[in-house]
């Protein structure tokens, strides 16, 4: 349509009782309220810890002793703990980051999908303050297990910044997995569904990469699918903080020192997963709240 | 300011795999009226009113919403519209008082003006001794109430309710009916779809009657009701009599030629000018007939009267709001 604007014709209501809230208002706006949400959800924040936490447990007590010999025969000469954390820390990325589909589709169930769309809240807004309120909340989870962790005999060779870098890597992990999981919600339009879709995933990504064993110590054709799993880098560079030393099990750049070498290739293609996730769930929701009709 | 808060001409909406949702309705809501789309499930109600509230970009036709072009200016009719849809949207996990600060903060009401504006929407629904519990424990008619509080935070001159009350016991739909008065008093606009005749009659200055994503009649709810011709006599017969009691009610000289007699499923229904005045005579002849009536009545004719006349198909009606029906209040 190519009718005047109201600005244009002066015709505009100038009575509404608005202020305009600012762009990083609107993100805050709705960072607060899946915020609270989270917390008065206690189960969300405990279901995505629940799991990891057993593996952590009872891998590190029921493995522990065959692991530790894989590993000396690989030279790594570290705890089984040590080793397991960044496995778990990206294990509670993936179980968390889960939860945002699902989060989505509640809403879109409840009616609060539409509800924001009337408003006059920009979209991007309303996504950016969801997704940064789960990304916190990623943050803090994964925070106590690499808590957990040290209480159980896990050491974070590179100390507090380093363990703030593990945090840092399970945020970025997360991304790609957030982006996929809101993809399935849009897809699906059906929590169970979301919630089995990213759940089947979850075990196969986990087993099929670097987290539990040295890939030296895994079958050949597990090590070709690992390469191209994105839990392999996730695990690689939370490892090599952990361990203070190169953990890449793919490949390493060089000249930036041990951590670095492992780290930085590591984060380049999980940024580069982030994106192209990112990008597709940014699309379907787009998509989904558009106004044109389909 | 415009004279219209709804200005629209020739909405049309037609889906991809080409089904005609809406095809080429015009609409002028005057500021201050409440108005009322009525018509059957699937007839174009929600996707008409989805359309005006920006949620759907029309097709064709050209929309105006308080003076605002609906989709070159689609952020700004947002901004002056409140909006309540057919499925009740709150968020369960927040409390009333938390769902209604959310609207706010999502309207930009001024942070000083806030907490004053809720208790004041609180008071209006009547959910301030409840505000601080969390809206998944409340009643359908509850949930109802907090979501219509949420869509008048920021004031908007014109609000659009879809199917409002669709669901609820008459008690909470009286209840309902209640604000939406209040509020239209206060001289809000108000745009409401509903499948209950009793609803748009009860309420709204002007009716238009909708079917099959088009408008076939509108006006005022007793224009309407003269279209249908008379008043209206139901006869309630005993099983098999109907026919024959059909054949008696259209014998020349009993009602006017313009009288319409049809079989229900209960007996027979007349509608005629003389309905009140020769209803006694056909129950006579009945009787003399060998025909138990086993109960009449003569009403004015309802809305529903008037969709069969126009349309031709009964439309469904509301639940009775006569009925006392307990209204489930929350025990958390």
């Amino acid at each position: 349509m190519s009718t005047p604007t109201a600005e244009e014709t002066g015709t505009g209501e100038s009575a509404v009782d608005r202020s305009s809230n600012s762009y990083f208002g609107e993100v805050w706006v709705n960072f607060k309220r899946w915020n609270r949400k989270a917390v008065r959800n206690p189960f969300v924040l405990v279901v995505s810890l629940v799991q990891p936490v057993i593996f952590l447990v009872l891998f590190t007590q029921v493995f522990g002793g065959v692991a530790g010999d894989a590993l000396s025969r690989s030279g790594a000469g570290v705890s089984y703990e040590t080793y397991l954390v960044p496995a778990i820390a990206v294990q509670v990325a993936i179980a968390a980051a889960a939860t945002s589909g699902v989060g989505l589709v509640n809403d879109i169930e409840n009616g609060m999908f539409e509800k924001v769309l009337v408003s006059p809240m920009s979209r991007s807004a309303v996504f950016l303050g969801k997704t940064a309120a789960e990304l916190l909340r990623i943050a803090v989870q994964v925070g106590i297990i690499l808590g957990l962790g040290v209480v159980l005999g896990a050491e974070v060779g590179t100390g507090l910044l380093g363990a703030l870098g593990v945090v840092a890597v399970g945020v970025v992990f997360s991304l790609w997995f957030i982006g996929f999981s809101n993809s399935l919600a849009v897809l699906t339009k059906d929590q169970e569904s979301t919630i089995i879709g990213a759940n089947l995933l979850q075990f196969p990504l986990l087993f099929l990469s670097s987290a539990f064993l040295p890939l030296e110590a895994l079958p050949g054709w597990i090590r070709t699918v690992a390469r191209f799993n994105p839990v392999t880098y996730g695990v690689d560079a939370a490892r090599s903080l952990m361990l203070n030393a190169d953990a890449a099990s793919v490949f390493s750049a060089s000249g930036f020192g041990a951590v670095w070498n492992a780290v930085l290739p590591a984060l380049g293609v999980l940024l580069a997963l982030d994106l192209l996730f990112g990008g597709i769930a940014v699309a379907m929701i787009r998509r989904a709240s558009s106004s044109k009709v389909q | 300011m415009t004279e219209y808060a709804i200005d629209a001409d020739g909405i049309e909406l037609t889906y991809s795999d080409g089904t005609k949702a809406v095809r080429g309705i015009d609409l002028q809501v005057p500021r201050g009226e409440f108005y009322a789309f009525l018509g059957p499930n699937g007839a174009g109600k929600t996707t008409t009113i989805k359309t005006l509230a920006t949620l759907l970009a029309p097709t064709g036709g050209e929309i105006r919403v308080n003076g605002f072009d609906a989709v070159s200016g689609s952020r700004r009719v947002r901004e002056s519209i409140g909006y309540m849809a057919q499925e009740t949207s709150v968020d369960e996990e927040l409390t009333a008082r938390e769902n209604i600060r959310f609207a706010c903060e999502s309207y930009g009401v001024p942070r000083g003006e806030r907490a004053e504006r809720i208790d004041e929407l609180l008071d209006l629904v009547d959910l301030a001794d409840v505000a601080d519990k969390r809206a998944g424990g409340f009643s359908g008619g509850m949930k109802k109430r907090l979501d219509a509080a949420t869509a008048l935070v920021h004031r908007p001159p014109l609000v659009f309710l879809d199917e409002p009350t669709t669901g609820l016991d008459p008690k909470a739909r009286n209840r309902l009916w209640d604000y939406f008065r209040t509020i239209n008093d206060a001289g809000t606009t108000i745009f409401l779809t509903t499948q209950y005749l009793e609803e748009a009659d009860q309420l709204c200055e002007r009716i238009g009657v909708i079917l099959d994503g088009e408008i076939v009649a509108s006006g005022a709810p007793a224009e309407l009701k003269q279209r249908v011709g008379g008043e209206i006599l139901d006869v309630d017969l005993a099983d098999g009599d109907s026919q024959q009691a059909a054949e008696i009610a259209r014998r020349a000289g009993l009602f006017e030629p313009g009288a319409t007699v049809e079989v229900t499923d209960s007996g027979l229904t007349v509608t005629s000018q003389r309905a009140r005045e020769r209803g006694t005579d056909l129950l006579v002849e009945l009787r003399d007939a060998g025909i138990p009536v086993t109960g009449f009545n003569v009403r004015a004719p309802t809305l529903d009267d008037v969709f069969l006349a126009i349309t031709g198909e009964h439309v469904e009606t509301g639940p009775s709001a006569g009925e006392a029906t307990e209204e489930l209040e929350v025990g958390r």
